[in-house]
């Protein structure tokens, strides 16, 4: 047992942070606009490419794709400093952190060369289309059909909750191939572009921060074959593998600390921060982010390792939701009405810990992995 | 980073775990609880295997004794393992023979093996004081808790260096921690099997969603005191990761003992049943220090750098 990064490893954190506090010096502050706003996502687009040209985009992947070929620590470190600023690179942690990884896996060579470089460069936007209006929890039960037409597919069926489908280029969508019946086993991955004809993207008012919901609406969305990603009817194990990267993909433990930080300032200053009883929550919500911490980098251990991932992710991502939601509740029980001041240090953590359990697999999924695949309690 | 444990350590967990077998255990713990009594053979055992040196041991260190002393607690090894394995060693003081108590000035009220104590370190604001306990002016109290608790008078006490509290007081905190989480777990396995082997309308109780959730969440809690404890070992009892260590693990604690008790039913209130074995012991842990709501304002003392409260 050993809790320290390697020398190299260490070494390229300090790099990083050094690189960040100069870059994001002017321009750029994590309290005022949440992800997911205009500013944010405006600011973002610049920041990656001049990230990239650094080599720090996508320090992970396989040089032959535009990477660094580093390992999963530096990856994650990127990613811990990424969410400590409240994540500069706006949506595009999703690129590196899993669609680039799932292409990377699952992708032919055209597949790769055409849509690889741009994800490195820092080019582009994706987005996931999984959620429907009848699929959430229950993802197997999509209804989004694929029907083959000649060398392609048409597109049928409406998707919710899709983050930055407004911005985005692309769509990672999910779609049925096979019949209803077949549940997992007829369930197909498409890259669609989403300027494809027939596609329609709707707002919807959501509070979540500075985030927006989408609806996707496709109508009869005619896309070549090379769009599928993997075979036919075997995108639900592409789908565990997309899950499982992103499940502790976004260290938001990391940035739940930092808003904390910034509320004992806030408190500091009030002179609340002498209170017992203030201290008391202060210790309650810091400890839950430090303990969100160890169990994430007990599963980037594994995955350095390893690289297969095992139940205990399950672990930290509960204890990440654990995490926002105590930050949350300390801004407005000691901030009292100052933490309903939007952009406050409160409010965005706040609104944000309301979607922390639900996004990326909910809380009470996690609690149902845990106790059947670690504890091995009996099903019904 | 390495979560895992080297072969050193491992090869030693091993050699502890076959001691601690035949020393220790549950119903070693029974019979001297009868008698109210400290294990010094367990003690002898421990310091003739080389574990009461592991703190300083070249080939070892802090964060082995923290393992061991969590093995001990899982054990139920009636002896004072915080003091013996981490606070004497961390102090550079010899370790005595027989238990040691561990005091600090802000709290008084009775302590774990007072009467049979010649030794009570207490941690001051700034010094330990090192002093004499007699037997004749200890003043054992009863107690359903497990562990033989007593009043006790310092005598003769003897003020330490400068700045030694603070290193007194962060390797109490990962100790108690380290005690914990063994005890914690072994109450926690326990529990988890009761669930699987009773039957309730037809069905076993561990397949109740209700139920699963609230020992799901109970893991969380407890891998999360596990590793916060290993690391603030490792990174020597640092003000901030031994507070957040113990904060987080005394939370797991009130929650363990809570729903333990709940989910194994009336049979899990009995002296016959081996839960209460931990669960009670537990308690004296939980008081330590002064307890949750201390070490949680310890954590913002250190962290952000005000005043205690
Ligand atoms: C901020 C945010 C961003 C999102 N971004 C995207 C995105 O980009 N792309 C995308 O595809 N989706 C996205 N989602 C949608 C998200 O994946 C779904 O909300 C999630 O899968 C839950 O589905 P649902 O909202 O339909 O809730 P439901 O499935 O209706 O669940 C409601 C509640 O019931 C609980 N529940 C459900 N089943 C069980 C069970 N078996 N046992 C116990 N409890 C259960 C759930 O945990 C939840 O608390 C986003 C959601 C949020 C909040």
């Amino acid at each position: 047992m050993e809790f320290a990064l390697s020398e190299a490893d260490a070494a390229f954190r300090s790099d990083l942070v050094g690189f960040l506090d100069r870059e994001l010096a002017e321009g750029w502050n994590r309290s005022e606009h949440g992800l997911g706003s205009a500013v944010y996502t405006d600011f973002s687009r610049d920041f990656v490419r001049t990230l990239a040209a650094k080599g720090w985009l996508t320090p992970h992947w396989p040089k032959e794709y535009g990477g660094g070929g580093q390992g999963a620590w530096q990856h994650f470190v990127l990613g811990e400093e990424m969410w400590k600023r409240g994540e500069p690179r706006g949506p595009q942690y999703m690129n590196v952190n899993w669609v680039g990884p799932s292409l990377i896996k699952y992708g032919t060579e055209e597949q790769k060369a055409a849509l690889l470089p741009p994800i490195a460069r820092g080019e582009v936007f994706w987005c996931q289309g999984f959620s429907e209006p009848e699929a959430g929890t229950d993802l197997a039960a999509l209804r989004t059909r694929a029907v083959r037409e000649g060398e392609g597919y048409v597109l049928n069926g409406q998707k919710i909750w899709t983050s930055y489908a407004n911005e985005a280029d692309y769509c990672f969508l999910l779609a049925r191939t096979g019949s209803v019946s077949d549940g997992r086993n007829g369930i197909s991955v498409f890259l669609l572009p989403l300027s494809t004809p027939g596609v329609e993207v709707r707002r919807i008012d959501g509070f979540v921060g500075a985030h927006s919901f989408n609806e996707l609406f496709l109508t009869d969305v005619r896309v070549p074959g090379n769009c599928l990603l993997g075979e036919e009817n075997k995108g639900w194990d592409i789908v565990r593998r997309t899950l499982a990267y992103e499940r502790v993909g976004a260290p938001r433990y990391a940035r739940a600390a930092r808003v904390l930080d910034g509320l004992a300032d806030w408190c500091r200053a009030a002179g609340l921060l002498t209170d017992p009883g203030v201290q008391e929550q202060f210790g309650h919500a810091r400890a839950l982010c430090e303990a969100a911490r160890v169990l994430v980098h007990r599963v980037i251990d594994e995955r350095a390792k390893t690289k297969e991932p095992s139940p205990m992710a399950y672990q930290a991502r509960a204890a990440m939701v654990q995490a926002e939601r105590a930050v949350g509740d300390l801004a407005l029980d000691v901030m009292g009405s100052e933490a309903l001041v939007e952009q406050s240090p409160g409010d965005a953590q706040f609104r944000n810990s309301l979607g922390a359990g639900i996004a990326a697999g909910s809380y009470e999924v996690q609690l149902n992995l845990i106790s059947r695949l670690i504890l091995k309690l009996p099903k019904e | 980073m390495d979560f895992e444990p080297s072969d050193t350590q491992r090869a030693l967990l091993d050699a502890l775990g076959t001691l601690l077998s035949r020393h220790a255990g549950t119903q070693r713990s029974r019979q001297l609880a009868v008698r109210g009594a400290y294990d010094h053979e367990l003690e002898s055992e421990l310091r003739a295997a080389g574990f009461l040196d592991l703190f300083g041991d070249s080939g070892a260190g802090p964060l082995e004794a923290t393992l061991a002393v969590e093995r001990i607690g899982a054990e139920l090894g009636a002896i004072t393992p915080v003091p013996h394995l981490l606070v004497l060693p961390a102090l550079g003081l010899p370790v005595p023979e027989g238990p040691v108590v561990l005091a600090d000035h802000e709290r008084s009220g009775p302590v774990r093996y007072g009467r049979e104590a010649r030794q009570i370190l207490t941690a001051g604001t700034d010094r330990c004081a090192a002093a004499e306990l007699s037997p004749d002016e200890a003043e054992p109290v009863p107690s359903a808790y497990g562990h033989p608790l007593a009043r006790v008078v310092p005598r003769r006490a003897e003020e330490l260096a400068p700045g030694t509290a603070g290193t007194m007081v962060r390797w109490w905190r990962v100790g108690v921690s380290a005690e914990a989480l063994g005890m914690m777990q072994r109450a926690f396995d326990l529990t988890v099997a009761y669930t699987k082997d009773r039957t309730v309308f037809g069905r076993a109780l561990g397949s109740l969603q209700a139920l699963q959730h609230r020992l799901a969440e109970l893991s969380v809690l407890l891998e999360g005191a596990r590793w916060l404890t290993y690391e603030a070992a490792f990174r020597g009892a640092t003000a901030e990761s031994s507070a957040v260590a113990a904060a987080h693990t005394m939370a797991a604690l009130h929650r363990l003992t809570r729903e333990t008790h709940q989910i194994t039913g009336a049979v899990g209130l009995t002296r016959e049943h081996d839960l209460h074995l931990w669960t009670l012991r537990l308690q004296a842990l939980r008081a330590e220090l002064g307890g949750l709501r201390a070490h949680r304002r310890a954590v913002v003392t250190s962290r952000w750098g005000v005043a205690a409260a």
